[in-house]
């Protein structure tokens, strides 16, 4: 890692803008309370993948478009995508001597964090969602973990992105 | 790392706090929105090609048969409105009569819809007028069966609508059959909406028809709500439970009506419905003396004269017309050309 330039960033921009668009796409409505996170989890795959690259900040960057395209609070969504983010920072290096099982398993505390966090915050603001559902979103999340890192780890070596 | 992390969660902090209780980010909320609206329009991409593609293949009997059943529509719908026409008139003259200033006539423009929000707890759907197109915070919104909700968040070209059944939605109603007031809450649910605070002996029943009362100086007057679907008497509880469905199709209307709020007073828009009344009259006038100088081709300067006095004096009925009905209310004599007169107010 060390005295690499970095080369092919735009590859990680685009994938974040990718997750913002598939945040938004339209579902069935009985798809809808489970619907991925999907900024979370590619950016999750990017911290792990390069830490030096992406961190915190643009985590926060990130949440703050998820922000102003759902609407909700400036500060919500990125106050929780980078405490995800340093969840994942902080368990990188163990995280990544895992098998693909007991990684989903741990991004399922850190999503199903991710979410209490959401729903005290919607709390806050005066909507809160009658039932349990809103843990939904990180098991659907953590379940699809495997598939998304594979595909982002052959985008990665194909392009040789650093 | 510890440290960016206690920056980040501090600014966060910060920005909800601002936004939440101060309008300063509004404006650079909007921007932002400019900026990321076509994230909405490609989301939404797949479904509008879907949509061109079924319309491209539709095939022509049913294309012919939905044409037949539109024309039988339009053919009903326009009877109705000419009998709308002359009960619109009457009763602007009857409210003018009275000195209310209650609107009849409203300006809507057609927006349609680009996105439904992604949270499922939540009703809000983005629509694509924005403020470039007058839209203001606070406007409501209809479709063609009933209010939707309103608009809570504007962007350039584009425009957030908070539903009726969100959970933090509350609407003024009005049992069309009686005038029984209540408060209509959203449940979170699109199909259901329920009375607040309805007194368990009040004359409220199933089918009961609730448009908006218009007494939160927010929705116009009179536009259908919901239909009370049950009433539920229960010893235990201090009010009756009253369900409602709401009339419009909140999570099926693509396109939505956004309403302008006539601000002119009453005395302007009789002056404005004479005058347009004026106009009418004038050009069928000069209609008339065309068509006579066609047919008495030889005396020309005959006919040509007797029209100006004609022009001239048809203004001096129009102006008396919102006055008339003073002396005789219900009198709808006056009403058959009015509704010339619609186009020129909208």
């Amino acid at each position: 890692m060390i005295g690499l330039r970095p080369r092919n960033g735009w590859v990680i921009w685009f994938s974040l803008g990718l997750a913002l668009l598939l945040s938004v796409a339209p579902l069935p409505d009985f798809m809808e309370v489970g619907r991925p996170l999907w900024p979370a989890l590619i950016l999750t795959y990017w911290v792990l993948a390069l830490p030096h690259r992406v961190g915190m900040t643009t985590a926060w960057l990130l949440g703050l478009g998820v922000d102003v395209l759902y609407g909700t609070l400036l500060g919500q969504n990125a106050l929780i995508l980078t405490l995800v983010t340093f969840l994942v920072l902080n368990l990188h290096q163990r995280l990544r001597m895992f098998p693909m099982w007991q990684q989903s398993l741990v991004l399922l505390v850190v999503f199903g964090l991710a979410q209490l966090v959401q729903l005290w915050l919607n709390a806050l603001t005066g909507n809160r969602p009658p039932t349990l559902a809103f843990v939904l979103p990180a098991l659907v999340s953590a379940l699809l973990w495997p598939w998304v890192s594979v595909a982002l780890r052959g985008v990665h070596q194909r392009l040789n992105v650093n | 790392m510890g440290v960016r992390l206690l920056v980040l969660v501090v600014l966060s902090a910060t920005l909800m706090v601002v936004d939440a209780r101060f309008e300063s980010l509004k404006p650079m909320r909007s921007q932002l929105g400019l900026v990321l609206t076509p994230f909405y329009w490609l989301a939404d991409f797949p479904v509008r090609m879907w949509d061109g593609a079924t319309a491209q293949f539709t095939s022509r009997s049913e294309l012919l048969g939905e044409n037949e059943k539109l024309k039988a529509e339009a053919l009903l719908m326009q009877r109705r409105l000419q009998k709308l026409a002359a009960l619109t008139e009457q009763n602007v003259r009857l409210r003018e009569l009275l000195n209310s200033s209650s609107l009849v006539d409203e300006k809507v423009l057609v927006g349609e819809l680009i996105g439904v929000d992604p949270n499922p707890f939540t009703h809000r759907i983005l629509i694509d007028k924005g403020g470039k197109d007058g839209v203001f915070l606070g406007q409501p919104v209809l479709d063609a069966r009933g209010l939707m909700g309103q608009v809570v968040e504007v962007m350039p070209y584009t425009s957030r609508v908070l539903l009726l059944t969100d959970i933090t939605h509350s609407i003024p109603v009005q049992v069309n059959r009686n005038g029984l007031r209540a408060i209509a809450s959203g449940t979170g649910n699109p199909e259901r909406l329920e009375l607040r605070h309805v007194a368990d002996t009040a004359d409220i029943k199933e089918g009961d028809l609730l448009v908006s009362s218009g007494l939160g100086q927010r929705f116009p007057a009179g536009y259908p709500v919901a239909v009370v679907k049950e009433v539920v008497h229960d010893s235990g509880q201090p009010f009756a439970i009253v369900r409602a469905v709401p009339t419009a199709a909140l999570n099926r209307s693509r396109y939505v009506l956004l309403v302008f709020t006539d601000t002119r007073t009453p005395e302007q828009r009789a002056t404005d419905s004479a005058e347009a009344q004026e106009k009418v009259d004038r050009q069928a006038e000069q209609k008339a003396a065309e068509a006579l100088q066609n047919e008495g081709a030889g005396s020309a300067p005959a006919p040509v004269a007797t029209p100006a006095p004609a022009g001239a004096d048809a203004p001096s009925p129009a102006p008396t017309a919102p006055a008339k009905p003073a002396t005789t209310p219900a009198k709808p004599a006056a009403t058959p050309a009015k509704p010339a007169t619609q186009g020129e107010r909208r």
